[in-house]
């Protein structure tokens, strides 16, 4: 691969750090692994990529999970692109923030034009759009989808440090401790027993963001007790059948016509509906694990609440 | 295997194997238009860009606008010439071979093995480490197809069984495929493999050139080594073997070449369809039916069509890039359409 300038070559030494070790058979071991080599990774670019003292890097983010970590986390001067999904309301918890920006569709030749100094990515999205600018001496960051409270941390302070706003990152980090004490603090003694329905009769396992929310509101979620696992689906009839109270419906794109939506406008489920008690949580809030997830939080916590007083009485 | 001889039988009768008419100017005629056609697609496949065309590509800065042309627009180009080139050749070669219009290079198992490949590496989310392990993991998965093909079919096979065993091992990696979309890591991780199996050229680099070239080349080779051989067999088997033409040697040529060109292709492109299927019958009325005239102009043709659809994408309104797979079955399928209608219409006078 011929570099254009020499001088980048530790950049992209550094950027490409993580790779190395993959997938051991222990999930979260290899998880685990990836976050610490990030670490490393982003202690490294504090080290080798420092820009001037001073100015701080500028942010180009190409997916739609990083460029809302790169929202809350970011001095607003320093974005010079988000992804385009990041503007989509639907998509996205922070649509009109994002909207300032210029938006981009993740290809290397426009990510070039914005010339960022760190470019954040997922570590599913355009594995050759990343090596690629990786190769020509860009600092690029992958991130792994937050799926526990302590993704959206590592992956907060991961990002933070690589666009040099690591007190920032700490700052949020601990805001998102003090709001979970709090909620920890006020846990109702009786779990209300939930489901979540997503279109497409999909649902939340056990390993999935939306569970860890669920679980801090203090919620018990049916489908993971009873062993389902990866994006795990529910047909009608089980949901029917469900012994949950809660109904977490997750609206996504209601709109647009699409088979997926057609389960959650299903009759059966509609008359399940009115008999349980049914929440909306838009379907951004399970997307992507920032420190607003925990908004969802709350909204699940106040109908575990008024339920759980329904219960009492009527006891 | 009737309807085949009976399809080279009647070949053979309207269209002599020394008519004249093949052999002088027309003959020429594909390449005074073909190689044109490449070179103005392949210039115009550099000058276009996603987000700005022409020599500064709408930017002051000459070292960024020498590293857009360079590392991104060039292995693009470069890529789509050699991908399309190589899934009209094989796609030339093998209808040639099984004498059959609808044979394609995804036939043998070669390009679904590929994607089994890739897509495996995709599972272990071992592309997120490093995108070249993907072309490589299709490599691998090429080759492993092969060799379940061999190991079926055996050395001296019948092309029947060659055929079949292909289609065994392409509904096998299919199926694998599917597993992995099954069990993938996560929503994301699966929306990446589909993605990447409908193809694409985006941000390949001249690693990728790279790798394939060394596996296309011999691929490439191997197929022309062919080329009389499959004339030979335009008479039937036995004309052929009559001839000194061994139909194993011809069909292990045409079969290894496609698997290592196409292998090689699918690997750093993901799965394009429909242009080796499709450029061959367009070329078939220039050069007549001796397989060996239409080697060549398919793979010209098969790159002009490979760069218009790549040309096409990044003509699209802003907005996430289309697919390649997707734009060349959209431009090739009214074509072959026409063609159909064009042929009925002449049996049918």
């Amino acid at each position: 691969m011929p570099m254009l300038e020499p001088s980048s070559r530790p950049r992209a030494r550094a950027g490409n750090a993580s790779r190395g070790e993959r997938r051991p058979t222990d999930r979260h071991a290899y998880r685990r692994s990836v976050r610490i080599a990030a670490s490393v990774v982003a202690a490294m670019l504090v080290v080798f990529a420092a820009p001037a003292r001073g100015a701080l890097p500028r942010v180009a983010s190409i997916n739609l999970c990083t460029d809302q970590l790169v929202l809350r986390l970011a001095d607003p001067s320093q974005i010079v692109t988000l992804s385009w999904l990041s503007a989509d309301p639907e998509e996205s918890l922070l649509a009109d923030e994002a909207a300032r920006y210029p938006l981009n569709y993740g290809t290397a030749e426009e990510l070039l034009r914005y010339d960022p100094d760190v470019v954040v990515a997922g570590a599913f999205t355009g594995a050759y759009t990343r090596s690629l600018l990786r190769s020509l001496g860009y600092t690029v960051v992958d991130v792994m989808p937050e799926l526990t409270v302590d993704d959206i941390e590592s992956n907060l302070r991961v990002v933070a440090r690589a666009i040099g706003r690591a007190e920032r990152g700490e700052a949020l980090i601990a805001e998102m401790r003090e709001r979970i004490r709090h909620l920890e603090r006020t846990k109702p003694a009786e779990p209300v027993a939930a489901v979540v329905v997503r279109p497409g009769g999909f649902t939340a396992d056990a390993g999935s963001l939306a569970h860890t929310l669920m679980t801090l509101a203090g919620l018990r979620n049916v489908p993971a007790e009873q062993g389902l696992d990866r994006w795990g689906s529910l047909s009608v009839e089980t949901l029917l059948r469900t012994p949950a109270e809660l109904l977490i419906v997750t609206p996504y794109r209601t709109d647009e016509p699409s088979l997926a939506n057609a389960v959650l406008a299903h009759p059966a489920l509609r008359a399940v509906a009115t008999r349980k008690t049914a929440i909306e949580i838009p379907g951004a809030y399970f997307g992507c694990g920032l420190p607003d997830s925990l908004d969802a939080v709350e909204i699940m916590r106040r109908a575990n609440e008024r339920l759980g007083a329904a219960n009492g009485d009527a006891l | 295997m009737i309807a085949d001889r009976k399809l080279a039988a009647a070949t053979a009768e309207s269209q002599p194997l020394l008519d004249r008419r093949w052999i002088d100017p027309p003959f020429a005629r594909p390449f005074v238009v073909l190689i044109p056609l490449v070179a103005i697609a392949a210039l115009a496949s550099i000058w276009v860009g996603r987000t700005s065309s022409g020599p500064a590509f709408g930017l002051g800065d000459a070292a960024l606008a020498r590293t857009i042309l360079l590392e991104i627009r060039v292995p693009r180009t470069l890529l789509a010439l050699l991908v399309g080139g190589t899934l009209g050749l094989c796609g030339a070669a093998l209808q040639g071979l099984l004498r059959n219009p609808l044979a394609e290079p995804g036939l043998l198992g070669a390009s679904s093995g590929a994607a089994l490949g890739a897509v495996i590496v995709f599972y272990f989310g071992i592309a997120a480490a490093d995108s070249l392990l993907l072309p490589l993991g299709g490599v691998a998965g090429s080759i492993g197809a092969l060799a379940l093909l061999y190991a079926l079919a055996g050395r001296r096979a019948a092309l029947v069984t060659i055929v079949l065993a292909g289609i065994a091992i392409n509904a096998l990696a299919a199926a694998l495929t599917s597993l992995a979309l099954n069990f993938a890591p996560s929503p994301y991780a699966a929306l990446e493999i589909l993605f990447w199996m409908l193809g694409s050229l985006a941000d390949r680099s001249l690693t990728h050139v790279g790798l394939a070239l060394p596996l296309m080349i011999p691929g490439w080779l191997l197929i022309v080594a062919a080329a009389r051989g499959l004339d030979a067999l335009t008479l039937g088997e036995e004309a052929a073997a009559t001839l000194g033409y061994a139909p194993a040697r011809t069909q292990w040529l045409v079969v290894g070449g496609t698997a290592l060109a196409v292998g090689a292709a699918v690997a750093v492109s993901g799965v394009i369809g429909f242009v080796g299927l499709v450029v061959p019958h367009l070329l078939r009325p220039w050069t007549g039916h001796h397989p060996s005239r239409l080697l060549a102009p398919s793979f010209l043709a098969g790159a002009a069509l490979t760069l218009a659809a790549d040309i096409a994408i990044r003509l699209m309104p802003p907005g996430p890039e289309l697919k390649l797979g997707v734009v060349t079955a959209l431009i090739g399928a009214p074509f072959f359409l026409h063609l159909i209608l064009r042929r009925s219409g002449e049996l049918a006078s």
